[in-house]
């Protein structure tokens, strides 16, 4: 979609608008605590805001899309690192972000597997780099919050050993709590919930120095679509799943709050959009190929709310192409709440109302650039 | 003469309260000191499982005492009339699939607290499945109840180790801590909204009239919270919570949904007692008092290594982190100046 589109719809959309004006008056009041304080320079927006480095190469996958080419994806690595800082050497493009005395943390994302993931070649890649630049397979974290998807992931064998691979929790059952930071958490009443409070993982806020954040392009049936800034956000607290309940959201605005809580927001330094596969609906889930396409592309940024204004265009274009309603559709005939079996058999059916305007949230937060005619992309065909 | 019979009716009136006031507090102190009973309707030949369990005092049938007392127990003895007019608790438990629950599904707990709340001089009963009794004989120890235990005999073990850990808790004879005032009208509906207030860790305190020490006083029939309002008691206890606020509530728990917390102090110390519903170990619990504390003391059953972790003060409240629960612990914590 483009923006001259978005606006006409949302002026044009009585819907729309009454949707609005009741957002503002329903919007969850946040209270984040966090002792840590703001880097001179965040990571997000990081040194280029707007900025979106897209490498495409159709040989990326094999015809059917089942199977990575490795050295294909290493060139498209090379090729996007280096566009994005202009330098003629890809060891120095990471340089630029990375020294031999970081801790880094790769967020990868392992909830749409089997099909879109975090390619195992891309993360290779990225560790690869990142030993190149002197790190030791010791201060590199491949992280996820749940250990059973990083499982069926698997990226054990793509990566060095001595290598850390962790994740918060064991599954998605909120029953342990110990590898979250009691002391930086975003806190808010949802549904009138309990739990009130979403807390950092431990790892980021004592651990890491830097993060690389290593999403895909999905659809959300939540946010819209789900990319660098819900992977990061929603990736790295917990109890964040109470955030939609009975069709309706509160993701408009918690995805941008929790990136923004430091010092997450100022050690994530780097995206990387794994946009090789992407699920088109459904998602963030990937069990079957019903609704992945093949985007093959990946894409460099510092600024993950520029990605993410073109993730939703990519997505809502697929959905189109398919006959799927909008992403921006917000009406509740769409609607199916706590009938996940219908909404993964019909893309017409929504089990909440979609909040794509997280990323202009975000935006608003300072988090990067959303104005798709501020937005310079640079495309590169392999 | 007028001046006289002021004086006389003042006399009269600070003694019936007074009498009040000491009938209360006997009947607390007598509470904090109760240990649940086990009640035991097997054969003589079953002494041997007691006392290896632990177990010293039982509840048993009047034609069954004498021999009871002989092999060396203390014995209540409790017909099977007696029982049946206590009343009849639920199961402890999670009704539902807490497993698959996320926040916004608030897990259904059966819990008993507003009983005991409601009828602090009641006399009550559980018949347990297996696995229930250590449960229940903690939450009925929290709130002081009397209450008598029929067990599974395959917890015998289990519940005598619950007992021997509530025994060697230090004593305290606490008054309720309370930020809710209610003025009960004995009426069912009243009765859910009370559960719900126990479930969801909204402290409250049963008063005759409304009270100006409570930010919230509830009646029901009111203006404010007509009958109709108590409809949907989830809704409503909601509503109580908002209405009190979040930030003035007395203890909050983070990290579970399925732990009720009872809370008493008199300004100088204060014992929280946790009980988890759940059935499985609580992991990394976050706990929030209004109110300075000192750092305190955690006795936690089944769990040596117990500790309060990240405590900090900040903002009029005290936090910790308990990094597993079982089923019940009770933190003391002493008053900052």
């Amino acid at each position: 979609m483009k923006r001259r589109t978005f606006v006409q719809l949302l002026a044009a959309t009585p819907l729309a608008s009454t949707v609005h004006a009741k957002e503002s008056e329903d919007a969850p009041k946040y209270k984040v605590v966090t002792p840590y304080k703001p880097a001179a320079a965040p990571g997000m927006p990081g040194p280029y805001p707007g900025k979106v480095v897209s490498v495409k190469s159709a040989k990326c996958l094999s015809d059917d899309g089942l199977k990575i080419n490795d050295e294909v994806v290493r060139e498209m690595m090379e090729r996007g690192m280096r566009a994005l800082t202009g330098d003629a050497k890809t060891i120095d493009s990471w340089r630029r972000f990375f020294t031999p005395e970081d801790v880094v943390g790769i967020k990868v994302n392992a909830g749409g597997r089997p099909w879109v993931v975090s390619s195992p070649p891309i993360v290779a890649e990225t560790v690869r780099n990142l030993m190149e630049v002197g790190l030791k397979p010791q201060q590199i974290y491949i992280y996820e919050r749940f250990q059973n998807q990083l499982d069926q992931v698997n990226y054990a064998p793509h990566v060095p050993e001595g290598m850390n691979i962790f994740a918060a929790e064991r599954q998605n059952r909120r029953v342990d709590n110990s590898n979250y930071d009691p002391n930086v958490y975003a806190e808010a009443d949802f549904f009138g919930e309990d739990d009130t409070r979403s807390n950092l993982i431990r790892l980021i806020s004592q651990k890491v120095t830097k993060i690389i954040n290593v999403p895909n392009m999905k659809d959300h049936g939540a946010t819209g679509v789900t990319g660098c800034l819900k992977n990061i956000a929603y990736g790295s607290f917990s109890n964040v799943a109470r955030t939609h309940f009975k069709g309706v959201s509160h993701t408009l605005s918690f995805v941008g709050t929790l990136a923004s809580v430091e010092p997450l927001r100022s050690r994530t330094v780097l995206q990387i959009m794994d946009g090789l596969r992407g699920v088109w609906h459904a998602g963030p889930f990937a069990p079957t190929l019903k609704y992945v396409f093949f985007p093959r592309t990946i894409q460099f940024a510092t600024d993950p709310v520029a990605i993410d204004r073109l993730l939703l265009d990519i997505i809502d274009d697929e959905r189109k192409r398919r006959g799927a309603v909008s992403i921006w559709n917000r009406d509740e005939q769409t609607l199916d709440f706590n009938n996940g079996k219908n909404r993964d058999e019909d893309p017409n059916t929504n089990i909440i109302i979609r909040e794509p305007r997280h990323v202009e949230y975000a935006a608003k937060l300072g988090l990067g650039v959303h104005d798709i005619g501020k937005i310079k992309v640079e495309e590169i065909e392999i | 003469m007028r001046s006289l019979a002021l004086i006389c009716v003042a006399a009269l009136i600070a003694l019936v309260a007074g009498a009040a006031f000491t009938a209360d507090a006997q009947r607390a102190a007598e509470a904090a000191q109760r240990l649940p009973l086990i009640y035991w309707a097997g054969e003589i030949e079953t002494a041997e499982g007691l006392k290896q369990a632990g177990i010293d005092q039982i509840a048993a049938p009047p034609d069954k005492a004498v021999e009871w007392r002989k092999a060396g127990f203390k014995v209540v003895a409790i017909s099977q009339a007696e029982l049946a007019r206590r009343e009849k608790l639920l199961v402890p438990r999670i009704a539902g699939r807490a497993n698959v629950a996320s926040a916004t599904r608030r897990p259904w707990i059966d819990s008993n607290g507003w009983r005991f709340v409601r009828s602090p001089s009641g006399k009550f009963y559980y018949e347990l499945p297996q696995g229930k009794a250590a449960l229940a004989a903690a939450e009925a120890f929290a709130y002081g109840a009397d209450a008598v235990l029929k067990i599974d005999p395959a917890d015998l073990e289990e519940a005598g180790k619950m007992l021997a850990f509530l025994r060697g808790l230090p004593r305290e004879n606490l008054p309720a801590i309370a930020d809710i005032a209610v003025i009960d009208d004995g009426s069912l509906a009243m009765g859910e909204v009370l559960n719900l207030l126990t479930r969801r860790n909204l402290l409250f305190k049963l008063v005759p009239s409304p009270s100006p020490k409570f930010r919230v006083n509830l009646k029901l029939g009111t203006k404010q919270y007509p009958k109709s309002a108590a409809a949907d008691p989830s809704e409503f206890a909601q509503k109580i919570r908002r209405q009190l606020g979040d930030e003035n509530r007395s203890v909050r728990v983070y990290g579970t949904e399925v732990v009720i917390c009872r809370l008493a102090g008199d300004g100088s110390r204060t014992r929280l007692h946790l009980l988890n519903y759940s059935g499985r170990e609580a992991d990394s619990l976050r706990v929030r008092l209004r109110g300075k504390y000192g750092q305190g003391v955690i006795k936690a059953f089944g769990i040596e290594s117990a500790a309060l972790e990240d405590f900090v003060t900040a903002d009029g409240a005290t936090e910790f982190s308990i990094s597993k629960l079982g089923i019940y612990a009770v933190v003391d914590l002493p008053a900052m100046k």
